[in-house]
């Protein structure tokens, strides 16, 4: 699987990214890698796709950047989450959740 | 916060886009290496974990692009791009850019010049209060016509209305003003009361008029204009010393108006219009009205209340004759300003738009030209990946580039020509101080500099975006068979173009032809070697006063004669062509022993239709007719019998004796004419005079009643001296002859020939005007015509050639190529012919002696076009004959 939903629904990929990065900083590989884990392998979010939210997103200033080192001493671009993006996710995640539960009910609708 | 970073980041991305390129590079590079390293954990060897990365990431310069595109700043810096692309692109062409800037400016520049013109005098709103809600009031005749109001209607319009706060009546004229510095013939208005509170003025200094100040009897006082208390009293802020002699009374001025209020135009004095008590005829026709209307009434609702209070007076009026009013008529005052400038104001509007037609469609070839040669450059940038939408942005950048350039040119140039125009406008045009180069009008030009450029982008885009590209490489910019159908709207373009110009032109002609008319007019006088010389003597009306008025003017008239080259003098009430105009009336048909003892009898007598007749009511001197050479046709001029106590004579008008006294001799017939100058003694009718066109070359000339100056004398009169030699000599010495009679006497001097001149101005402007479009939208056309076919020709430089290889004669190249031409050129006067059937009968009220559809002006201005355009295509096809075979299919 690709990142098709994503474009399939505006914002979800915003979504995931905040959500990524709740516990704690991460490099753009990182969080890619993260996704997939807690989306249980369904969304593989390719640098085409990531670089541009990403940098969107620190425009927004949900998310703010310094560069560090890896784990291997390598130097990489962390993300953290900023007190807008903390705000942001919950009102994202909200949203989501209306939307979930509203696609559910018409779902189970016959 | 976040909005702070939002700036942040927007700014740092717009300018140092290095540090922020450089930044993301080594990020997409740094995950490249995160990825392989991933790789070699799993297993993979270091080549392969490069390679397998590589293809996960898909491209650096990919992802970087896509990143750079999500970049809020990112429009603004491809829109910067897009102008330094476009920029370079018009330098390197500088002539085509050149042309290109100068015709936009001429023809952005053109119509804002106009434009501010047709804003300042029809759009932009009068300088009171809430002017829309200042109404202009009047009397509709019997005729259908706006009149004035007589005194005791206005007393009616304002003591019975319900819709104005505020109503008031007023009149202007020049009177002599001594007191102040020198004596002065100056333009004063006599108004009513509530005069100021109708556009909510109030003194700067003083006060204004109250109803104890405009009674009868009440002791005199003057408001004056800001510009003459500047000029005349010093300024100074204490009036109670400041007294202003007008028509011989003192007036106490009793307040200073604030700098700007002019209104009647060119007032500086405003005095209380009934001191000597109201007209009490309800035909004497002799105040202007102006009214604010009461919140919450609408124009509809005040029109209404005024007409049926009108429709009354008519109803109940005790002398029922044609010069009661029928109806009443409410317009906001400044239609009723510009009511008669609107149509031929909005005629020039419309003619220079035609000619940023005419322009617009010569930078569109031109831009369609240059896009076809970089048909290549398009291809590749398409191929590469640009999106049309791109493709399309860079010529609609490109066109708005060259529209701001040549509109900010054109502007500069406007500014210049609208002080050009202001000074070429007729008198008669008002509010002409209120037409400037302001914001709005800059904010006009600004939107027609942006309407063009997307005009032309968005064509220039589409006609050549809209066909496959690959086409243009496959081509291999040799650039022939993809361009036929360009050089097909090309020529239509031209052909359009030709139609619109030859609309212009036609307009012009007809125009030009008009004032050839007007011309050919005979005045029914003399214009050359006559000075005028306006004087008028303090005013009064009883007798004695106009004995001595009359000894003034004949010791005057005497010493003028005595001038060295004065060859003739004589005086009249007003001198034809002027603005001013002659009063009309009714007169009656009665003998002897009818004579009415006063005007209230005059009155009654109106009842018998058949003896009244109509005419104008000039005074004039003898000397009058001979300076101005207006023919005796039968009987005699006024002479030396006709003193003040010898029975008063008349001479008439050829058109009044043929319309009032159809097929018999009205020598010896009396008529009375009294109700004009209060003199009820009958009038004999000793001769008859040529007609004279007095309210204009292009006005029938009019049956008027000419009396007697030394039996019937005026304060107001013109003199006139045919004089052999110059004027300005003639001028001083009846200067000086004035001054020695009485230095309180203003005058002020013009010649004829001025009158006359400044009579035919508005024609004149409008003429100018049309024909300035007109002609420049020839040239444009030929230029346009030229271009298109010379491109043509050398598009078709091989094809020519092939055919000039294969056995074509110069004769048969010139056949071709010059068909093609007439076939446009056909298209286009025909198209031309139609629209100008159309639309000349939109310029009828500015002809004159001329059908719309002038047979003569229609062919002549067809034939020009024909010739012009067919010049214009022959240079290049006589170039295309010249083709060498060997030279063009190397060509390449």
């Amino acid at each position: 699987m690709d990142s098709a939903p994503t474009s399939l629904l505006q914002g979800t990929l915003d979504l995931l990214i905040l959500k990524s990065l709740m516990t704690g900083e991460r490099h753009g590989l990182g969080i890619s890698r993260r996704i997939l884990q807690i989306t249980r392998q369904t969304f593989h979010v390719k640098p085409g796709s990531l670089f541009p939210a990403l940098h969107r997103m620190e425009e927004e200033g949900w998310i703010s950047s310094f560069w560090g080192d890896s784990e291997n001493n390598r130097r990489a671009k962390y993300y953290r989450l900023t007190n807008a993006g903390r705000k942001q996710l919950k009102l994202e995640t909200k949203r989501w959740d209306r939307i979930s539960w509203a696609i559910a009910q018409a779902l189970e609708a016959s | 916060m976040p909005l702070l970073v939002k700036v942040r980041s927007f700014l740092r991305n717009l300018f140092s886009p290095q540090s922020r390129e450089d930044d993301l590079d080594q990020e997409v590079r740094s995950h490249l290496d995160l990825l392989a390293e991933e790789n070699i954990r799993a297993g993979m060897s270091p080549e392969e974990a490069q390679r397998a990365a590589r293809m996960e990431l898909g491209g650096i310069e990919v992802v970087k692009e896509q990143v750079r595109d999500d970049r809020k700043s990112e429009w603004l810096r491809s829109v910067f791009a897009d102008v330094r692309y476009g920029a370079r692109q018009l330098r390197k062409n500088p002539g085509t850019t050149a042309i290109m800037v100068f015709t936009l400016a001429l023809a952005i520049g053109g119509t804002t010049a106009i434009f501010s013109v047709v804003y300042g005098i029809l759009l932009r709103p009068l300088p009171y209060a809430e002017p829309n809600r200042i109404m202009a009031i009047s009397e509709v005749t019997t005729r259908g016509h706006l009149s004035r109001l007589a005194d005791p209607n206005f007393d009616d319009f304002r003591d019975q209305n319900r819709s104005f706060q505020a109503i008031a009546k007023y009149s202007d004229g020049v009177v002599s003003v001594s007191g102040a510095s020198q004596p002065m013939r100056l333009q004063v208005a006599a108004v009513s009361t509530d005069f100021l509170k109708v556009f909510r003025v109030q003194p700067i200094i003083g006060r204004d008029f109250t109803g104890s100040d405009t009674k009868k009897g009440a002791a005199r006082v003057v408001l004056v204009s800001n510009g003459y208390w500047k000029e005349y009293l010093g300024a100074s802020p204490d009036l109670s010393e400041s007294h202003l002699k007008i028509d011989n009374a003192l007036y106490s001025v009793i307040g200073v108006l604030p700098a700007g209020f002019q209104f009647p135009r060119d007032v500086a004095l405003w005095l209380p219009a009934d001191l000597d008590g109201e007209n009490t005829s309800r035909t004497s026709h002799n105040f202007s009205c102006v009214g604010r209307l009461r919140d919450g009434v609408t124009v509809v609702q005040a029109k209404g209340d005024i007409s049926s209070i009108a429709r009354r007076i008519h109803d109940t009026a005790s002398d029922q004759n044609e010069y009661l009013l029928k109806d009443g008529a409410v317009l906001p005052l400044q239609d009723s300003i510009t009511g008669e400038t609107r149509s031929p104001l909005l005629i020039l509007l419309g003619a220079v738009g035609f000619l940023l037609l005419v322009a617009c469609a010569n930078v569109a070839n031109l831009l369609l030209a240059q896009a076809s040669v970089r048909e290549r450059e398009l291809a590749i940038r398409s191929a590469l990946g640009a999106p049309r939408r791109r493709l399309v942005r860079q010529f609609l950048t490109e066109a708005l580039l060259l529209s701001l350039v040549g509109g900010g040119l054109g502007v500069l140039g406007a500014i210049f020509g609208v002080a050009g125009l202001v000074g070429l406008a007729p008198e008669s045009l008002p509010r002409l101080d209120s037409v400037s180069i302001n914001i709005p009008v800059l904010l006009f030009a600004l939107l027609l500099s942006t309407t063009v450029a997307v005009g032309l982008g968005a064509f220039t885009a589409v006609r050549t975006t809209s066909r496959d590209l690959r086409n243009a490489l496959v081509e291999g910019g040799r650039g022939q068979a993809g361009t036929q159908s360009g050089a097909k709207v090309g020529r239509l373009i031209v052909a359009a173009q030709m139609a619109i110009t030859l609309v212009l032109v036609i307009g012009a002609g007809l125009l030009g032809r008009s004032l050839m008319k007007v011309l050919e007019v005979n005045p029914g006088f003399r214009v050359e070697k006559i000075v005028a010389m306006e004087v008028s003597l303090p005013g009064a009306d009883d007798p004695k006063a106009k004995a001595t008025q009359a000894i003034f003017f004949s010791n005057l008239i005497g010493r003028l004669q005595q001038i060295p080259g004065v060859q003739k003098v004589g005086a009249a009430s007003s001198l034809p062509l002027d603005d001013n105009g002659l009063p009309d009336g009714m007169f009656l048909l009665l003998n002897q022993n009818e004579v009415p003892k006063n005007l209230a009898d005059f009155d009654a007598l109106f009842l018998q239709k058949e003896r009244m007749g109509v005419a104008d009511f000039c005074v004039a001197s003898r000397g009058y007719f001979e300076a101005l050479q207006i023919p005796l046709v039968r009987g005699r001029m006024f002479d030396e019998r006709d003193g003040a106590d010898s029975p008063h004579v008349a001479v008439i008008s050829e058109s009044l004796a043929s319309e009032r006294w159809p097929g018999q001799d009205p020598i010896g017939h009396t008529i009375e004419f009294g109700n004009m100058d209060g003199d009820l003694r009958l009038l004999t009718i000793v001769g008859i005079v040529g007609n004279v066109h007095q309210y204009g070359l292009d006005s029938p000339s009019r049956p008027t009643v000419y009396v007697d100056l030394f039996q019937r004398p005026r304060s107001a009169i013109t003199l006139t001296m045919l004089s052999e030699s110059d004027t300005k000599p003639v001028a001083s010495s009846a200067r000086a002859i004035l001054q020695e009679l009485d230095p309180e006497v203003p005058a002020k001097f013009r010649t004829f020939s001025q009158v006359y001149s400044s009579s035919l101005g508005s024609r004149r402007f409008n003429l100018i005007l049309i024909g300035f479009f007109g002609v420049t939208a020839l040239l444009l056309t030929t230029a346009g015509v030229f271009g298109v076919m010379a491109y043509s020709v050398s598009r078709r430089t091989r094809e020519i050639g092939v055919r000039v290889a294969l056995g074509a004669g110069s004769r048969e190249v010139l056949a071709m190529i010059l068909g093609q031409g007439i076939r446009t050129i056909l298209i286009g006067v025909a198209a031309g012919i139609a629209g100008a059937l159309a639309l000349t009968r939109t310029v009828v009220s500015l002809l004159f002696g001329v059908t719309a559809t002038d047979p003569l002006t229609f062919t002549a201005v067809i034939l020009l076009m024909i010739a012009v355009a067919l010049l214009a295509c022959y240079i290049p096809a006589r170039r295309a004959t010249r083709v060498d075979p060997l030279v063009a299919l190397r060509y390449e």
